[in-house]
């Protein structure tokens, strides 16, 4: 069931088209990655899906239904750049919110109770955000996207500043919501938080959709051609050996994909034949990883071909 | 509830709490009171030490009979002598000689000052009187008048009429003032009451605009720069927040005028003093609440697109000086009310308020100007919400450099 879709938005600043033909959607209970590297759009395809700017071109229907308030009651939504009231306490601030989604305040009261405690934030109720820390804003950020339980979330770099522990919080109330239907489109630039979380990405680069779909099917259409070797050595030469296209390296860890015409043996013998006498500890070949598919996407756009290197 | 009130409640709630609106809630009368009773209590507060003041009186006769008005005239509250007259003696180079010993004896501060009975007086109508200071408005008043009242008896004591009949002649008069607001009706009234009428008023709009709309600057500022403004917009539309923050801010305002009212209702009980009349008083409240809307529209129209506390500071300090100039002609306004600048600046709505409460405070202005007047100045408020509602919407998620005017005028074009 398709909560959100999105056709052909366009948004054209001065000179420069920041969006330029999106198109998406997203379902209930489905988790989309909305990808990219700075500047992509993502912000500014995220601002006319919560409708703060009008599109130059292009529709976006919620259930079917073109924007309205009922469906602004319905958006939940936590920017990339946060903050807070600082000097008003932290249960105005929820019940402000929650008024704003049109939320009763015994209703709000009840369900910030809850919140509040499931993120151990009961102590400060009275207090004044301030006082808090600034991973406990963020808690109290996220408090605010979903305490009206919205059939969309919108979350921009949602793990951003959390500690682990909050990390997997987060985590088991994302499945949570999704289990309940939700719908969330999840903007981020760590592709391995959106390759463990997303049911479907959207990867946008300089306003126009890159590659979208199902992750499966995006893995697959990138085929099975990725290396993944671990090593002690200096894996510099790497880059260097003839059919490797788009590179992720660390210091003891490469990924990369493989020209189809170059066999994985014939890569193997070569980098086991190579003076730097690399010493394998493990050799895999297997999807390429979002982050792979990521840098070959952007980075072949940037430089015109080649693309990979460090991270 | 409607989105509108619910932002218009979180304004007024949060913002009553604020150290800003209670600083301006008590000090701002007290400034305003200080400005006014200080100095007019330092003024009217007695002397404690007797002034002598020289006299040159190469003829002899002056200064005693006028060293014994003015002891008689004015006393300290300990019954001494306010005035002590001391005769300064004529060397033998005559005049200069006197005058040269008089102010030295004023540098040194030992007399006030020094007057000088030389030639005569009597014909020539001149007395010369040399001071350090001649500040002093009361010792020169009290002084001067009776050294005028001393030489006017003079003369007519020189006409041959007697004590008795000048001083039957010579008494004091006692001048009445009444304000005629129309034919019939009539009340008694001075300058002063009438010009703090309207001064209160004015001063009234100036703190509301200025503590409400810099407040309202700065709530936008804020939200601007903790990106709250996103989360805002992603719940209610641009209107929704625009009117409910002035809105709120409205609300703050009105408490800060009935805490006000309250406050000069039981101060003017207690004074004694006459409050303003009720159709005056309403009339010049449309003035203020219609003048205070057309400034909140400036103010989110300039506030809106602004990304730093330095660009803020600017924009409040032009709206300052527009919103001081009628105080600048405060004193022409009192001389000629219906004078055609006058008149032409009480139709340029950013002055219409406060041009006019300074009209009706000093003489009605025709019902037609006043009708005229404020329904233009109705009409500029809406229009400049309208214009405000367009720059709020397309700049308020604005950080970074400041649109210029041209870039602006290009945001309202485009919506």
């Amino acid at each position: 069931m398709t909560m959100v879709s999105v056709s052909d938005i366009r948004k054209q600043y001065a000179t420069v088209t920041a969006v330029d033909g999106v198109s998406l959607e997203v379902r209930r209970g489905e988790i989309l990655g909305l990808l990219g590297p700075n500047g992509a759009g993502k912000s500014t395809t995220i601002r006319m899906i919560l409708n703060i700017i009008r599109p130059d071109a292009g529709a976006i229907l919620f259930d079917g239904k073109p924007f309205s308030p009922p469906v602004q009651n319905a958006i939940g939504y936590l920017p990339e750049e946060r903050g807070l009231y600082r000097k008003s306490t932290l249960i105005n601030t929820i019940l402000y919110f929650a008024s704003l989604r049109g939320l009763s305040a015994a209703e709000s009261r009840r369900r910030a109770y809850d919140l509040l405690k499931r993120f151990d934030l009961l102590t400060y109720y009275n207090r004044k955000v301030e006082e808090l820390s600034k991973g406990n804003q963020q808690k109290v950020q996220f408090i605010l996207a979903i305490l009206h339980e919205p059939s969309l979330l919108v979350l921009d770099e949602p793990y951003s500043g959390l500690d682990p522990l909050n990390q997997v919080l987060l985590t088991e109330i994302l499945m949570e919501l999704k289990k309940k239907g939700t719908a969330i489109i999840f903007s981020t630039h760590v592709m391995d938080q959106a390759e463990k979380l997303c049911d479907a990405i959207c990867l946008i680069n300089k306003g126009k959709v890159v590659v979208q779909g199902p992750l499966g099917e995006v893995k697959n259409r990138f085929g099975t051609q990725a290396v993944r070797i671990e090593y002690e050595g200096d894996g510099s030469f790497l880059a260097e050996l003839p059919g490797i296209r788009g590179m992720v390296r660390y210091e003891n860890y490469s990924e990369f994909s493989l020209d189809p015409a170059m066999g994985t043996s014939q890569l193997l013998r070569s980098v086991l034949a190579h003076p730097a006498k690399l010493e394998i500890r493990k050799f895999e070949v297997a999807q390429p990883s979002l982050n792979l598919i990521f840098i070959q996407l952007v980075g072949a756009a940037e430089s015109g071909g080649k693309g990979g290197g460090h991270e | 509830m409607n989105k509108y009130l619910a932002v218009g409640r979180w304004e007024y709630l949060e913002k009553i709490k604020s150290k800003a609106f209670l600083i301006s809630l008590f000090l701002t009368p007290a400034i305003m009171a200080g400005m006014i009773l200080i100095p007019a209590a330092l003024a009217s507060r007695p002397d404690t030490e007797t002034k002598v003041i020289g006299i040159i009186d190469p003829s002899g006769k002056v200064h005693g009979p006028l060293g014994k008005m003015l002891e008689d005239r004015y006393k300290l509250p300990n019954g001494q002598p306010n005035y002590l007259l001391r005769e300064i003696p004529v060397p033998s180079d005559g005049i200069p000689g006197a005058k040269a010993a008089a102010d030295t004896l004023i540098s040194m501060e030992a007399m006030a000052g020094c007057f000088v009975f030389a030639g005569d007086y009597l014909n020539d109508s001149i007395v010369e009187y040399r001071s350090s200071n001649l500040g002093d408005i009361r010792l020169t008043e009290q002084v001067f008048e009776t050294v005028r009242d001393y030489v006017r008896q003079n003369r007519l004591l020189a006409k041959g009429l007697d004590t008795s009949m000048i001083r039957e002649l010579t008494r004091p008069l006692t001048l009445r003032t009444m304000k005629v607001s129309r034919p019939g009706a009539e009340e008694e009234s001075g300058f002063n009451q009438v010009f703090f009428t309207g001064y209160i008023f004015m001063m009234m709009m100036f703190v509301l605009v200025l503590t409400t709309g810099q407040i309202l600057v700065r709530s936008m500022l804020e939200e601007k720069s903790n990106r709250v403004v996103e989360v805002l917009l992603s719940s209610c539309s641009a209107n929704d927040l625009m009117f409910g923050k002035i809105i709120g801010l409205s609300g703050l305002g009105l408490t800060q005028m009935a805490f006000w009212a309250v406050a000069g209702v039981l101060l003017s009980a207690k004074m004694g003093t006459p409050l303003p009349p009720a159709p005056m008083v309403l009339l010049n409240l449309l003035y203020v609440v219609l003048g205070y809307l057309l400034y909140a529209g400036i103010f989110v129209a300039m506030g809106a697109p602004v990304s730093t506390e330095q660009d803020a500071q600017q924009i409040t300090t032009y709206l300052m000086l527009v919103l001081f100039v009628p105080i600048f002609l405060m004193f022409s306004i009192a001389q000629a009310p219906n004078s055609g600048l006058v008149r032409i600046l009480s139709f340029i709505p950013l002055l219409t308020p406060s041009m006019m409460i300074m009209r009706i405070s000093i003489l009605m202005p025709t019902p037609a100007e006043i009708a005229g007047s404020l329904i233009l100045l109705a009409i500029s408020a809406v229009a400049m919400m309208k214009v405000a509602g367009k720059i709020f919407r397309t700049t308020i998620l604005f950080t970074g450099k400041r649109p210029n005017m041209r870039e602006l005028v290009q945001f309202i074009r485009s919506e």
